[in-house]
């Protein structure tokens, strides 16, 4: 299962460009989307959701074109879980999966079974006696992810399921996203660059409706290499004097003063050191890079 | 069918329905059963307008329409189908159960000595109020799926309900009027010209039901 975007642009009644002339292929496994708010990547979603015509261009799922006369077929093979969604707060967990398998056209026994094997490996079992609106967000996603994937999609798609949740509950998402892109492909959006780094090894990351980046881990990485530098500065005022200068990824007060992180195409003209290159470091050098050139790989 | 239950018919909606048709068989004075239908009918409808407004947009709300609008478009109309019919069942019990209330707490008298019971006027009350239902419920229903919010429901109904409720509308539109019945003239015991503004109703609610799926389609 693989999906390609061909220039494709979206823009809204009101005349916004959400999506620019955007090229992209997801392949099976994990990938990544990342971004700041407001990139465009819910409005991807969106389109590959069949939830939003594309205003220009195509997408194409496994070698069926997204337009309305195949909508039903390609929704068949989608999964999704949108951002922010309530679901039926009234219903246990285990009535409000069953009720969405039904509406999802799934045979009952055949629901049942899967939603025993779901709730088993999200470890909501003992709680699908629980009603929805006494479960903890974690949870909730947990429960979203479930109804996401009852139909058996080929593509799931997840919008920002971290978003919000405590370190533990994030760990158990991405862990989740990991097992259930064995077998399909999974399209995961985050603005939270460490969720990436523990999950994907592709990605895109977009901004202001383009990609600037698309292709693997690694190579985003090197890109960013040989321009992430750790200099220590002796007082805070010198430390605001960098951050007016350059691009701080981090900040750490330390024995010896303050240890900053900075990104900067070339050497600072400060005493410091190269350093090793994060996935954070890489995006903030790909979102500040003057005159970028775009890659997709 | 229980599920269904859950979601379109939560505590908050039980209590507030009940609370109106307590509170309106209270204050609201009859003297002649005849009246009691007159008094219930066009509160019925005010109320159905309110009950059924969210019946789908809550799914807009909550964002669930978007996972939903994945899923094939006949089981979700079927949902909202079932989901209409069950609050127009319990619509329904509330119409003659407050029918009963009025019965018992105001104490009316029959204007007519032959009929002391009144159960003719109770059959004819309920056959006007399950149409009163249905239409209100089903075109507060549509126009909230139309603007994706229950707010555009409740104040459209609002807005025909002042007008097709007061004297202006009973003139300008005489039996053709979908409050007919109220207006009916309750000394004439054989004045059946209402029915002409319950099939007015009857037909809108057809109409209504047959461009459901369509709406859902494009704005669901």
């Amino acid at each position: 299962m693989s999906i390609k975007i061909n220039d494709l642009t979206v823009t809204f009644k009101n005349g916004v460009t959400a999506i620019k002339h955007a090229n992209l292929e997801i392949p099976q496994g994990i990938f990544g989307l990342l971004g700041e708010n407001g990139a465009g990547k819910t409005t991807l979603m969106r389109v590959l959701t069949t939830l939003l015509p594309p205003t220009e261009g195509t997408v194409d799922l496994d070698g069926i074109m997204y337009y309305e006369g195949n909508y039903e077929k390609i929704q068949k093979k989608i999964g999704y879980l949108p951002q922010e969604i309530e679901l039926y707060p009234g219903l246990t967990i285990e009535e409000c999966l069953e009720y969405m398998g039904a509406l999802a056209g799934v045979p009952k026994d055949l629901c049942k079974k899967r939603i025993a094997e779901y709730l088993e490996m999200t470890s909501l079992s003992e709680h699908r006696k629980k009603k929805m609106r006494q479960l903890s967000g974690g949870m909730k996603r947990r429960v979203g992810l479930v109804q996401a994937l009852l139909n058996e999609p080929e593509f799931l798609i997840v919008d920002e399921p971290t978003t919000g949740l405590d370190p533990e509950e994030r760990i158990r998402i991405r862990n989740l996203l990991a097992d259930f892109s064995e077998k399909r492909t999974v399209l995961f959006s985050t603005h939270v660059v460490e969720d990436l780094t523990a999950t994907c090894n592709r990605l895109a990351v977009m901004k202001k409706g383009e990609f600037l980046y698309a292709g693997g881990m690694r190579e985003l990485l090197d890109e960013a290499r040989g321009h992430v530098w750790v200099c220590e500065a002796g007082d805070d005022e010198q430390a605001r004097e960098l951050e007016r200068k350059y691009h701080v990824s981090s900040k750490q007060y330390t024995k010896d003063g303050i240890r900053l992180r900075i990104i900067c195409e070339n050497k600072p003209d400060i005493p410091c050191a190269s350093c090793e290159v994060s996935l954070e470091d890489a995006y903030i050098y790909l979102m500040n890079r003057k005159n970028y050139s775009k890659r997709i790989k | 069918m229980k599920k269904e239950i859950k979601i379109c018919l939560p505590f908050y909606k039980l209590s507030y329905s009940l609370f109106f048709v307590c509170v309106l068989s209270v204050i609201r004075g009859v003297a002649f059963t005849d009246e009691i239908g007159l008094a219930l009918e066009p509160m019925m409808a005010l109320l159905a307008a309110v009950f059924c407004a969210d019946t789908y947009v809550q799914e807009i709300a909550s964002k669930r329409s978007e996972v939903e609008r994945l899923y094939p478009l006949k089981n979700r109309i079927f949902s909202i189908y079932q989901r209409i019919g069950l609050q127009e069942i319990y619509l329904l019990l509330l119409a003659a159960a407050g029918y009963g209330l009025f019965f018992m707490i105001q104490r009316p008298v029959p204007l007519f000595q032959e009929e002391p019971y009144g159960w003719g006027l109770f059959g004819s009350y309920m056959a006007a109020v399950v149409v009163t239902l249905v239409f209100w419920g089903m075109l507060s229903h549509t126009i909230s799926c139309l603007f994706q919010t229950m707010w555009a429901g409740i104040g459209g109904c609002l807005v025909l309900w002042v007008f097709t409720n007061s004297k202006a509308g009973d003139e300008i539109l005489g039996k053709w009027n979908v409050f007919s019945y109220a207006f009916r003239d309750i000394e004439d015991r054989g004045d059946f010209g209402w029915l002409w503004g319950k099939l007015v109703c009857a037909a809108l609610c057809l109409v209504m039901a047959g461009m459901l799926p369509k709406i859902i389609r494009k704005r669901g």
